[in-house]
């Protein structure tokens, strides 16, 4: 009997181990080519998701995962091959093409939309428009109240962005010219975080990407409003691309070229749009067409 | 002090004892009443026939013949809308920006014209689902908010301007008045009670549809850290109690174990960054050789972080529970011949079973609702439910870290609290179940402890 | 193996039949191999046991690597004495001092929070209620511990933010009237008592008493609805802020206060009790003159317990405290929005040249190195201070 037992108990070792086994073989089978991990900005983040989620919807055999963990974090995954697609939303430092290098990373950018910073109050704020200047000043904390800009007398909330964004840094460098943030400043993870304070603050300023000005206020900046036209056409001053990253150009026919670049493809420029976004491919012509206009 | 005094100060400080439960469970309350409430709002709610397509459509579920019916009538409903704009179209044009506005405001109510191509956007594809969605899109259809900023020394004030205004004398006057009176026939409200809010995938980015990814990851990284921690802390323990000399090692073993039970969880989660992710690259060994992916964050990674982070936990219950078995349980055993080791499998630990379970499921509602170690380790945003072998190379959604990503950092947070809360609710509910489970198990063990 | 016929009938259970009569049978080679197992085995079971000594040193191991080139790049002056702090900025100033401060801040509202609270309600749970109530108030107590991280944030951010923003003022004077009504009460009723009797002695002169009475409940009144009057009239700019993160992660260090204070007057034994309340003293006086100074150290262990929790506590402050880096001015305003260590590490930790040894990157991890030495140093104390407290009840 005590033999039957240890013979039970030796097959149950055998199937353990044989099920580990079939484990490892079922994802050694899955390969890679059927996963993407995509990484990055938060700003990017909200195309990814809708690229993902088309994607995903069209091939029903490949898993998309998105993380939004910021501009900074997504270039390091990339360096470190820890994701795909990395997505940033200023352009890789030079440092960090060392380091990709340096790892046997080659990135390779490419550009799926345009996006403007838009500066925003909580819709209860008269103030409708600000100089350059004058933003520079409340962030640098030398004006502290709505009052000395025409406003109500209350204290002036300033959020930023997490400093690892890449739009804390196009902020930083388009706004600030690499001048100090007051401290008191508050910082917040995301462009959705940064909305939704200003959206519940009514004291509140804040700075975010196009597609996140829902129920928030664009503030004129140097009295021009902050539309994807007038970014498209340069006129607008906090514009900049937005980027996915990958290492060295993805081979043609895998699934990671037909993610990359669906950015190209009409229903991906539809999803760009819709998320308030400027696509890259159509808008130029009718910005051209306003700047003529004008001239 | 008086004799009565003294009394009164004796009650009082009485009261000041149960005035502080009170307030701690009073406390409890305000926290639990929202969350509760407005998360059993995402699954039982009024629906309107835009949600019967989302789950037609995508997820292939429901009454064909009772929506087809409902459909019919919606639809016959919204035909004078559409007529409408044609004729003001005939008439001004399509190149006009308040009747793209007002096209905007229509499709958030109802979904897409008949005559307009489909969008590519789930978000896009569908009006709105809930009944008190439809109503704030109704009333975004009727009015146009604007701001009345005369005093600018003041905060504005919101001032609703009807629509209808913009469009007087023409074909569209008055479709207003016909859409805030036939909005019911338009939308059919009715009661629903969307079980599939938990088992359906999420559909772009969780404006539609389910958690079941999110239920799904939690499950995964739970039982994966458990998996990893129980051998481990079950035999830890039983060293502890069982063999471990009197020696200082022993101490420091034992400082060791507290210290790790009071590491902050963010510091796990950049070990596990640091270690398991950068340094051992645990997900590497489960790719083929020739696979061109990387080796990503992982439920594989999360677990292991998540499972050195409960380690103490387990080790701390078993030991606690081991310690408590009689004496004379043993002695028993070993007087009758049994080997140490066969004392210590089949009597010490079955004795011992009901204490380490509560310790384990303890330990389980800790490591289902930690967020800071899986934010990088295996936390994504988006991705699919996953079958059990892609568990070692695949990241993947978990409640704790979607309920901060969807309330923060999604594009449309106001338009999906309810998805929040229902996410909320979900883990709040899951690691209180646990919790009583425990709760239960550990009175059976004293009650069988004490008689 | 077991087919020795004088053997198997000795264990009818079947769990003890091998082991200890076969070990006189065999020979003394065997015996040998035997010993040799049993401390191979024993040293494999020291092994896994001490995974978790392991893990301790792993960790203390990846996070003082990554840490070590920061002091070596920086120095460590600027650190923990600058009070300015870009990291990104060219050239970069890490002057941690205020992630310090902001942690301490919301730390110590934290345990102004739940020490006041959770102190009376241990003692409330260990000396005033039957068991019968304390059955189902422990499982409440041990529901806020179970409640998830997040939930406390989300619920910090979605519901409470808004609302100390939009009522702020009003809100702080409705915790005020709840909380100090009772108590400033009980101090009226004393106090007038104490007076008197200082006053006319032990003499029984009623109007002097209701005299006093009266004044003292009217100073009580005023100062009531002076203070009451002064939160109503607070408006509060941001709701993200000390105080805000504050109540919340004091709400959640409560249930590790309660419990370890609660086992502490529990270990005080019976005999003290018995003896304080033959001396004729009422439960309150046994309570705060004999049982809370005999069971100081413990509550102590606790205190300091709920400090470990509160200042390591990761999403509620990443969500809702604002993560300005600031010294609030004055140091104790509870109403600025602060920056703690944290959420610092889960905020910043995006950042990007990782392979290029950024001193960023490292900063980070030398923050984790210094939570997880107070960490360390809080466990060590408390540990201490339970062992001693063990040692004195004994």
């Amino acid at each position: 009997m005590q033999r039957a037992v240890q013979g039970t108990r030796r097959l149950g070792g055998l199937s353990v181990i044989l099920c580990l086994g079939c484990l490892v073989a079922a994802a050694q089978e899955d390969g890679a080519a059927r996963k993407i991990v995509v990484d990055g900005s938060t700003t990017v983040g909200p195309i990814a998701k809708a690229f993902a989620g088309y994607y995903m919807a069209q091939n029903p055999d490949v898993n998309i995962t998105v993380s939004e963990s910021g501009s900074g974090n997504g270039a390091k995954s990339l360096i470190n091959s820890t994701c795909d697609v990395a997505d940033l939303s200023r352009f890789m430092k030079v440092k960090e093409f060392e380091a990709a290098v340096a790892n046997g990373v080659c990135p390779v950018a490419h550009v799926v939309a345009m996006d403007g910073l838009a500066i925003v109050v909580n819709p209860r704020n008269p103030v409708q428009e600000l100089s350059l200047a004058q933003v520079r000043d409340i962030y640098k904390g030398q004006i502290k109240n709505w009052s000395e800009l025409g406003g109500p007398n209350v204290a002036i909330v300033k959020i930023s962005r997490d400093t690892n964004s890449g739009t804390y840094e196009t902020f930083e460098s388009l706004v600030m010219d690499n001048e100090k943030i007051a401290p008191d400043t508050e910082y917040v993870g995301s462009n959705g975080a940064a909305r939704q304070r200003v959206k519940s603050t009514p004291g509140a300023i804040g700075y975010v990407g196009l597609g996140f000005t829902k129920g928030v206020k664009r503030l004129l900046i140097d009295g021009v409003e902050a539309t994807k036209e007038n970014v498209a056409s340069g006129r607008y001053p906090v514009a900049r691309p937005l980027f996915m990253f990958t290492n060295g150009y993805p081979k043609l026919g895998t699934h990671l070229h037909a993610f990359v670049t669906l950015h190209l493809t009409s229903d991906g420029q539809e999803m760009i749009e819709r998320k308030g976004y400027v696509p890259v491919t159509s808008y130029p012509a009718k910005a051209r067409l306003v700047n003529d206009d004008e001239s | 002090m008086r004799l009565g005094t003294r009394k009164v100060v004796d009650r009082s400080f009485t009261g000041l004892g149960i005035f502080s439960i009170a307030l701690v469970s009073l406390a409890l309350v305000i926290l639990l009443t929202p969350i509760v409430v407005r998360g059993i709002g995402a699954v039982v709610f009024r629906a309107t026939i835009e949600h019967d397509r989302v789950l037609m459509e995508h997820f292939e579920r429901g009454n064909a013949s009772t929506f087809a019916a409902r459909n019919a009538t919606a639809i016959a409903a919204r035909a004078p809308v559409y007529e409408m704009l044609t004729a003001y179209e005939a008439q001004y044009g399509v190149d006009d920006f308040e009747l793209e506005e007002l096209r905007e405001a229509l499709q958030r109510l109802l979904g897409p014209a008949p005559d307009q191509s489909k969008p590519t956007l789930a978000r896009d594809q569908f009006g709105a689902t809930r009944w008190a969605q439809a109503q704030e899109a109704a009333h975004n259809v009727l009015y146009v908010q604007e701001w009345d900023y005369s005093d600018p020394t003041q905060f504005g004030v919101p001032v609703d301007v009807p629509r209808a205004k913009r469009f007087a004398g023409t074909p569209l006057e008055s479709l207003f008045p016909y859409v805030s009176e036939h909005l019911d026939e338009m939308l059919q409200p009715h009661w629903t009670l969307y079980w599939g809010f938990l088992l359906d995938d999420s559909l772009d980015a969780h404006m539609f549809g389910g958690i079941w990814a999110e239920i799904l990851g939690t499950l995964y990284l739970t039982i994966g850290a458990v998996l990893f921690a129980v051998p481990m802390g079950i035999i830890s323990a039983i060293y502890l109690v069982e063999y471990a000399p009197d020696h200082w090692l022993i101490g420091v073993l034992r400082s060791c174990i507290s210290t790790l039970a009071g590491v902050p969880s963010i510091v796990f989660g950049l070990f596990g960054l640091a270690f398991f992710i950068n340094t051992a690259q645990v997900s590497k060994y489960f790719m083929a050789a020739d696979s061109t992916g990387v080796s990503s964050k992982s439920i594989l990674a999360g677990s292991l972080t998540l499972a050195i982070l409960i380690l103490p936990v387990i080790i701390r219950a078993a030991e606690e529970a081991i310690r408590a078995v009689p004496r004379t349980y043993k002695e028993a055993a070993l007087s009758v011949g049994a080997g140490k080791w066969r004392t210590i499998l089949t009597v010490m630990l079955p004795a011992a079973l009901p204490g380490i379970l509560t310790g384990i499921v303890i330990s389980m509602g800790r490591a289902a609702g930690e967020t800071a170690p899986i934010i990088f380790t295996a936390a994504v945003s988006v991705g699919r439910p996953l079958e059990v072998w892609q568990t070692l190379t695949q990241p993947t959604p978990a409640l704790p870290w979607s309920v901060y990503n969807l309330c923060t950092e999604h594009t449309a947070a106001d338009e999906i609290r309810h998805v929040q809360y229902g996410m909320v609710l979900t883990l709040v509910v899951l690691v209180l179940l646990l919790n009583t489970a425990a709760i239960i198990l550990r009175a059976r063990v004293s009650r069988r402890l004490a008689g | 193996m077991t087919t020795n016929p004088s053997i198997a009938p000795i264990g009818p259970g079947g769990a003890g039949r091998l082991a200890a009569p076969r070990s006189l049978l065999l020979s003394k080679r065997a015996s040998r191999l035997r010993r040799v197992l049993a401390l191979l085995g024993h040293g494999v079971l020291f092994l896994i046991a001490s995974s978790s000594a392991l893990a301790v040193i792993f960790i203390f191991f990846f996070i003082a690597r990554d840490a070590i080139p920061f002091f070596r790049l920086e120095g460590f002056k600027e650190f923990f004495t600058g009070t300015a702090w870009y990291p990104t900025h060219e050239p970069p100033v890490f002057g941690a001092l205020p992630i310090f401060v902001g942690s301490g801040l919301v730390t110590l509202g934290a345990i102004l929070v739940a020490v006041p609270l959770g102190v009376p309600a241990a003692v409330c749970l260990s000396d005033v209620l039957p068991f019968s109530v304390r059955q189902y108030v422990k499982p409440v107590i041990e529901m806020l511990a179970a409640i998830p991280s997040v939930a406390f944030g989300f619920f910090a951010l979605v519901i409470f933010t808004p609302l100390l923003q939009e009522h702020g003022g009003r809100v702080l004077a409705g915790v005020w009237w709840v909380v100090a009504t009772p108590l400033v009460a009980l101090l009226v009723f004393v106090l007038s008592d104490v007076v008197a009797n200082w006053v006319v002695g032990e003499a029984r002169h009623r109007a002097v008493r209701v005299l006093l009475a009266v004044l003292m409940a009217a100073a009580g009144a005023w100062l009531l609805f002076d203070v009451g009057g002064r939160f109503a009239a607070l408006t509060i700019s941001s709701g993200t802020n000390a105080l805000n993160v504050s109540i919340i992660l004091g709400l959640m260090a409560l249930p590790t206060v309660v419990s370890v204070s609660e086992d502490a007057l529990q270990a005080v034994g019976r005999e003290l009790r018995e003896g304080a309340y033959a001396l004729g003293s009422t439960r309150a006086e046994v309570l705060v003159r004999v049982i809370i100074p005999a069971a100081g150290s413990g509550i102590c262990a606790a205190v300091i317990l709920g400090v470990m929790r509160a200042v390591g506590e990761t999403m509620v402050v990443w969500m809702a405290s604002g993560n300005a880096a600031q010294i609030p001015q004055p140091w104790y305003n509870l109403l600025a929005p602060v920056r703690t260590l944290t959420a610092t590490i889960a905020g910043d930790m995006g950042e990007a040249d990782q392979s290029a040894g950024s001193a960023h990157y490292h900063v980070l991890f030398a923050m984790a190195l210094a939570l997880l030495a107070i960490s360390f140093v809080c466990n060590l104390i408390s540990e201490q201070v339970i062992r001693r407290s063990a040692l004195k009840n004994e």
